[in-house]
């Protein structure tokens, strides 16, 4: 569905991708995990078409949906017409709406179709979000904010979520049920890429994870078999 | 007492430029934390887009119009050429800064920059004699009580009301309000909705430079001698009003050109009117002093 094929991108000189190459089958959980400056996050912005500054310029290689090249392809056209979008690192809500206008301003794309099964879809899953539609999205605790971020994406009618920290300043329970919760949409046909810096969080879940290290993928697998290899656990898992 | 209440009703005019001038100022500021330092002199250019209207609605040898219908026509032409400047100035000066991620500070100074532009521009086009907009309402006056007022005196302020009310259902209930609110919080977010971002800036730019056009076209109308500079001061003072009244916010740029404005009317009416701008900027000073972000505006914070 989606392949990365070696991939360059740069933050003005400063490379921070050097020839990444992956791919991403339709239906799976895929995560990509490394330690801080590693460019996972650099991946998945680029992956979105995001503009300078805050996001990296592609220098090479190349990036292709379904076998056609979004390098020339705006970000929210990779929303409208590819229907990917991104969960953002920090979430990004924007705390002056309430939590409903937020919901609703995400149907932007889907002017004459009816959001109300997609709204009920996102209450169900995170029912505190239905408790508080009235509030100023600015007042919602860390962790309501992260559910919302996650609903606003939905509300997009994505086929493909990328998700960067989802789990960053959540209590561990809260956690875990952001990825449980990441399971269950992805049962429901979602395709996920999740960036993540827990990494034995995102290795249970995963169907495939690569590694990433300093711009470069240094290892590949299932995630179980990633969670067996000696010198990933002495990395990323704490031995 | 009735020269007090005569002192308000002029205020009320003054302050409605002032308002109308300032909401451009906060709405762009408000989406793209963009001074945009040239809109003082869109205020001009929509003052004499509306001189070369109306005269041409006018002249006898073109359209020769009768007043009414040439006023009628006049305001939309000015409110749609003035919002076209705007969008022109944000397509060739702040969006290709925009791309490059050019820091604030070199958007702030090509804002200047366009605002000479449009000043010098226009004395080397047109010359620096003055232009003199004609009559385009004939002229009544209504004595209410103690309070002698002109219709059109009554028409700036109805239209700066009703510009407002309109400008605050568009931002609080429109879908497109609704990304203009979203951006002022969060660019970076915008288009992982599917918006684009550039759509939502340039119909800011649009209303904000349209009613700067109307704006314009009621202020020639009232005094109706324009020249090249007439958008640099008022536009200046505007901005303060936009600051005092909590920039980013539209009940302050309102509420913040009309208190501007009555400062100004009553330290002239009853002090020497040399004082006028020293005691003006003093009161606007304590204001901000005491509340650093205006009267509407709230500090921004976020959890993290």
């Amino acid at each position: 569905m989606i392949s990365v094929e070696n991939l360059y991108a740069a933050y003005g000189k400063i490379e921070a991708l050097h020839g990444v190459s992956f791919h991403v089958r339709q239906g799976e959980i895929v995560t990509l995990i490394g330690s801080n400056g590693a460019g996972k996050s650099t991946t998945l912005k680029a992956l979105m078409r995001l503009a300078p500054p805050e996001s990296p310029t592609v220098t090479g290689g190349d990036i292709r949906f379904n076998g056609r090249s979004l390098l020339n392809v705006e970000p929210h056209d990779v929303v409208d017409r590819f229907k990917m979008t991104l969960v953002p690192e920090g979430r990004h809500i924007f705390g002056n709406l309430t939590v409903m206008e937020n919901l609703s301003l995400s149907a932007w794309t889907r002017k004459n179709e009816d959001t109300r099964k997609t709204l009920d879809h996102i209450f169900g899953l995170f029912p505190r979000l239905a408790e508080r539609s009235r509030q100023r999205s600015d007042t919602l605790s860390g962790g309501e904010q992260q559910m919302l971020a996650v609903g606003r994406a939905l509300m997009t009618n994505c086929s493909v979520l990328l998700l960067d920290e989802p789990s960053m300043g959540l209590a561990p329970v809260l956690m875990y049920d952001m990825f449980r919760t990441l399971k269950r949409l992805n049962d429901t046909g979602l395709t996920i890429v999740v960036v993540e810096q827990n990494a034995r969080l995102a290795l249970e879940v995963a169907d495939r994870a690569y590694v990433l290290d300093t711009g470069e993928i240094v290892a590949e697998g299932s995630g179980e078999e990633l969670m067996r290899r000696p010198e990933i656990r002495e990395a990323y898992l704490g031995g | 007492m009735d020269f007090f209440l005569q002192q308000c009703v002029n205020a009320l005019q003054w302050g409605s430029f002032y308002a109308l001038i300032a909401l451009g100022y906060t709405l762009v500021y408000g989406v793209l934390r963009l001074i945009n330092f040239a809109h003082g002199d869109i205020f001009m250019v929509g003052a004499y887009i509306s001189f070369f209207a109306s005269t041409f609605f006018l002249s006898p040898d073109g359209p020769s119009l009768s007043r009414e219908l040439a006023l009628a026509l006049t305001v939309p032409c000015s409110v749609i050429l003035t919002s076209g400047v705007g969008v022109t100035l944000e397509r060739i000066a702040y969006r290709p800064l925009r791309r490059k991620g050019a820091h604030r500070l070199y958007v702030v100074i090509t804002a200047l920059m366009c605002g000479l532009v449009l000043e010098n521009g226009n004395l080397a086009l047109l010359g620096a004699s003055r232009k003199a907009l004609p009559d385009l309402l004939e002229k009544h006056i209504y004595v209410i009580g103690p309070v002698a007022v002109t219709n059109l005196k009554l028409l700036v302020i109805f239209v700066a009301l009703l510009v407002f009310i309109l400008l605050h259902a568009i931002v609080s209930k429109t879908r497109i309000g609704m990304a203009m609110r979203a951006v002022s919080w969060d660019k970076f977010a915008l288009p992982l909705m599917g918006i684009p971002l550039d759509r939502v800036i340039v119909f800011t730019f649009m209303l904000g430079s349209g009613i700067a056009g109307l704006g314009g076209m009621l202020f020639a109308m009232s005094y109706p001698v324009l020249d090249p500079y007439m958008g640099a001061m008022t536009g200046w003072k505007a901005f303060i009003a936009a600051v005092v009244g909590g920039i980013g916010d539209i009940r302050g740029a309102f509420a913040g050109g009309f208190l501007l404005a009555f400062v100004e009317i009553m330290v002239a009416a009853f002090l020497p009117s040399t004082f006028r701008d020293l005691f003006a900027f003093s009161i606007l000073l304590l204001i901000l002093w005491k509340r650093p972000t205006g009267m509407f505006g709230l500090p921004i914070t976020t959890k993290i």
